[in-house]
């Protein structure tokens, strides 16, 4: 889908760096971002989307070099979600904003009614509300709709969990695991290591500006070195599977864990 | 001591009460964590605390929230303000200064710390805090966790007794934000400084607070000892909140009959109790 | 990457100035551009400006800003040069007559409107608001609340427009094309672009004044300042200075 090859971005304006970066990400996938502050990750966001171009190697989108491709056809082709909603948010509904998203995108009237119609019933939103007088939760909704609105073949997210309860993250994931399902990729910048866990395939792990890892999302969870390097924890269940040690390897959910526990606290019973 | 009794509030701009019957004490040395989902009431509370409410914003005020002996709505914000000391949510917005040295002594100053004080206190702080390194430092400069050390840093100075925080970790990766409760705990445990602390993350909340406080649709919902709310997880659970994942491990294997003792606490503990059932 | 009206942080001998003369000694340069026509005491004063900006260490910004502020410059010089009908003609353009005048008055107009601007805003570069509020308020008796609007207003200034740089790159995000070159779709723009600024600018304010009032800023008084601006041997110089320029300008 998105393809880095010895990405190097940032060497002037001191912040900000990623060094010499190559990665790819595959065709249907989602893929958490992790890393600790400062890492790069939203540097590298960004440079997915085009915000920012690379000093040095280039990123392809199928096969097409980002620079060369026209705004238009890159708004047309990826969806981009920002950490805070009130960046973007400037009409007075719900419906306005997402039309607004279409003018650049969708010409057609039938065909922006209706994709409007499905995602404003999809994420549970009111047409006519005024998106400055909703809750974060919703207004992080309305944001993520008009992302997704004219429904890109990537969509990337950066950090889209941060200032939402549990609940309006689940929402949000679960809205974004069935666009995945239909086929759109899925690339999220994300701390949260337990929605990582959830919903992510594969993950690409950032120190400092390198990619140091990357592979499934559970292989990589199990790697304690490279969470050591990334300064990151596992998500619970897998920091204790690894404390427990033989007999619970690759194990990641509380069912699980449950499981492996019965099953061994009655064999030992048994014996 | 934070004292509230039968507390309720609705904005001025509000249609209904942000806060309803909130009856809860606050011991002083206590480190309480406010947990909910959002529109919970959560920053509404430590409005209250600080003073924000209603002087701030004004609306509905009914019961009453005394402050360190003091009734909230009839001391001045700043009187209260030598009792409790604020971090807010957007840091960025907070900070006054281009340098670590001029946020801190901004407080400083306008308290009338008398000068000859001041360069001690200041030191203190950023050393109790860990930053002695960064006071000619610029602000712009700083990481967002360095950013919020000196937040807290400018308010110890300050020598409150209470400290209230709103998601002082928001923005922050895991190992920025447990260096955060660190120094919490570190406060509370060594000058016994009352803490407030509204907090998403769960999880981590758990592993320093003493006690919770659920707060659901302007209500307290659960509010006791870490453990004690926890037994309770089915109650979070219902209204949607997080529950750390060790917890519902314990729910799972006390449903399963192989466990009965109390819910851990952070990592250590979940492998405690395992090592327990296969013992 | 740093902006305009953003402390560039050091310790050359004009950071270590008086918030008091930094403040001053732009206003006299001022003061020098209005009284003089003097080409070359206005050319004499850019290079001044660009001094003040070696000296502190910040030439390339005031390169960056002489480089911007030259295209307004220039826009001003054509229209003078096009406006001013007085003198001899010396060519033509278009069948319009430009004179020498035109071109002196041009000349003259674009250079003031460089000399002044510099100074004061590479002064601002070097000096910490902070600082010049305190000086303000404990030297001069403003009134601290006035004094800390001011400063607040200008150290602000850099974090709307990380606000902005935030915003357009959201709003490009969704297709919003902002180096159109079409007038009307450029007008078109500002919703896109203020609605969220404001916005966000407004909860801003509104935590900052919240957060300030909980530090006591009610209770300060002109005494309040730890550190206290000290009037020294290199600010009387750089105001002596001053003054020649002042001087200078008026003879010449």
């Amino acid at each position: 889908m998105i393809r880095f090859e010895n990405v190097s971005f940032g060497y002037k304006e001191e912040i900000s760096i990623i060094r010499d970066v190559s990665f790819h990400v595959e065709k249907g996938s989602i893929t958490a971002v992790i890393g600790a502050n400062g890492a790069g990750k939203s540097t590298m966001a960004r440079l997915m989307r085009g915000l920012a171009r690379p000093d040095k190697g280039q990123i392809l989108l199928d096969g097409v070099d980002l620079k060369t491709m026209k705004a238009s056809a890159l708004a047309a082709q990826i969806g981009y979600l920002f950490q805070n909603p009130d960046r973007q948010i400037c009409k007075n509904t719900v419906k306005e904003e997402l039309e607004f998203s279409l003018e650049h995108t969708v010409q057609d009237p039938e065909r922006k009614e209706a994709l409007i119609q499905e995602v404003l019933t999809a994420l549970d939103l009111d047409p006519e509300a005024e998106p400055f007088l909703l809750s974060r939760g919703e207004r992080q909704r309305v944001a993520l709709a008009s992302a997704l609105v004219h429904k890109p073949e990537l969509l990337i997210l950066d950090e889209p969990t941060t200032g939402l309860d549990y609940k309006e993250c689940t929402q949000i994931m679960e809205y974004v695991a069935g666009l995945n399902q239909e086929g759109m990729t899925v690339v999220m910048v994300c701390h949260d290591m337990e929605v990582v866990l959830d919903y992510s395939t594969r993950v690409i792990v950032m120190t400092d500006g390198h990619v140091i890892a990357e592979g499934q999302t559970k292989a990589i969870f199990q790697n304690q070195d490279t969470l050591r390097k990334a300064a990151l924890l596992p998500p619970q269940i897998i920091g204790l599977s690894q404390m427990m040690g033989e007999g619970f390897e690759g194990i990641s959910t509380v069912a699980e864990m449950a499981d492996a526990i019965e099953k061994k606290a009655k064999g030992g019973a048994e014996k | 001591m934070i004292l509230m009794q039968d507390f309720s509030f609705q904005y001025a701009s509000g249609k209904k009460n942000a806060l309803e019957n909130i009856d809860l004490t606050i011991a002083d040395g206590d480190f309480v964590g406010i947990i909910g989902n959002s529109g919970a009431g959560k920053t509404t509370l430590t409005y209250a605390i600080n003073g924000i409410v209603p002087h701030y914003y004004s609306g509905d005020f009914y019961g009453s929230v005394v402050v360190d002996g003091m009734d909230t709505v009839e001391s001045k914000p700043e009187e209260l303000a030598m009792s409790v000391g604020s971090v807010f949510q957007d840091v960025d917005a907070q900070m006054v200064a281009s340098m670590v040295e001029d946020e801190m002594l901004f407080g400083l100053e306008n308290f009338g710390i008398p000068h000859s004080e001041i360069e001690e206190r200041l030191s203190e702080a950023l050393e109790q805090v860990g930053i002695a390194d960064l006071r000619y430092r610029e602000l712009e400069s700083l990481s967002g966790g360095q950013k919020q050390k000196v937040a807290v840093a400018a308010i110890i100075a300050l020598r409150p007794s209470i400290i209230v925080l709103d998601e002082p970790t928001g923005e922050l990766d895991p190992r920025s934000s447990e260096q955060i409760f660190q120094l919490l705990k570190k406060l509370n445990e060594t000058y016994g400084t009352t803490i407030v602390v509204v907090e998403q993350k769960i999880g981590l909340l758990c592993r320093y607070v003493k006690r919770l406080v659920l707060l659901e649709k302007g209500r307290i919902m659960l509010e006791g000892p870490v453990r004690e709310v926890l037994k309770q997880a089915d109650v979070m659970e219902s209204i949607g909140m997080h529950v750390p994942r060790v917890v519902s491990l314990h729910k799972e294997l006390v449903n399963r009959g192989l466990y009965d003792g109390p819910a851990p606490i952070g990592l250590e503990e979940a492998k405690a109790m395992t090592e327990e059932v296969l013992a | 990457m740093k902006g305009l009206m953003n402390y560039f942080p050091g310790n050359t001998i004009l950071h270590r100035l008086d918030p008091r003369t930094k403040i001053l000694f732009p206003l006299m340069i001022c003061i020098v551009c209005f009284a003089t026509d003097n080409v070359y005491v206005l050319l004499g004063i850019l290079v001044l400006d660009l001094m003040i900006g070696l000296i502190g260490g910040i030439f390339r910004q005031a390169l960056r800003l002489l480089k911007s502020l030259l295209k307004i410059a220039a826009f001003l010089f054509i229209l003078q040069m096009l406006v001013v009908r007085d003198g001899e003609a010396v060519f033509h353009i278009f069948g319009l007559a430009i004179t020498d005048e035109g071109l002196m008055t041009a000349l003259t107009g674009a250079l003031r409107l460089i000399d002044i601007t510099l100074p004061l805003a590479l002064m601002i570069s070097l000096t910490q608001m902070s600082d010049l509020a305190n000086a303000l308020v404990s030297r001069w008796h403003i009134p601290y609340k006035y004094a800390f609007a001011v400063t607040s207003a200008i150290r602000f200034i850099p974090v709307f427009s990380s606000d902005m740089q935030t915003i357009m790159e959201a709003q490009t995000a969704r297709g919003v094309e902002f180096d159109t070159k079409n007038f009307f779709r450029k007008v078109g723009l500002i919703v896109p672009l203020c609605v969220p600024l404001l916005i966000s600018s407004v909860k801003k304010i509104e935590t900052a004044a919240m957060a300030v009032e909980l530090r006591g800023f009610n209770l300060r008084n002109k005494n309040s300042s730890y550190k206290q601006a000290q009037f020294r041997l290199p600010d009387l110089i750089t105001l002596l200075i001053g003054v020649g320029l002042i001087v200078l300008g008026f003879v010449l």
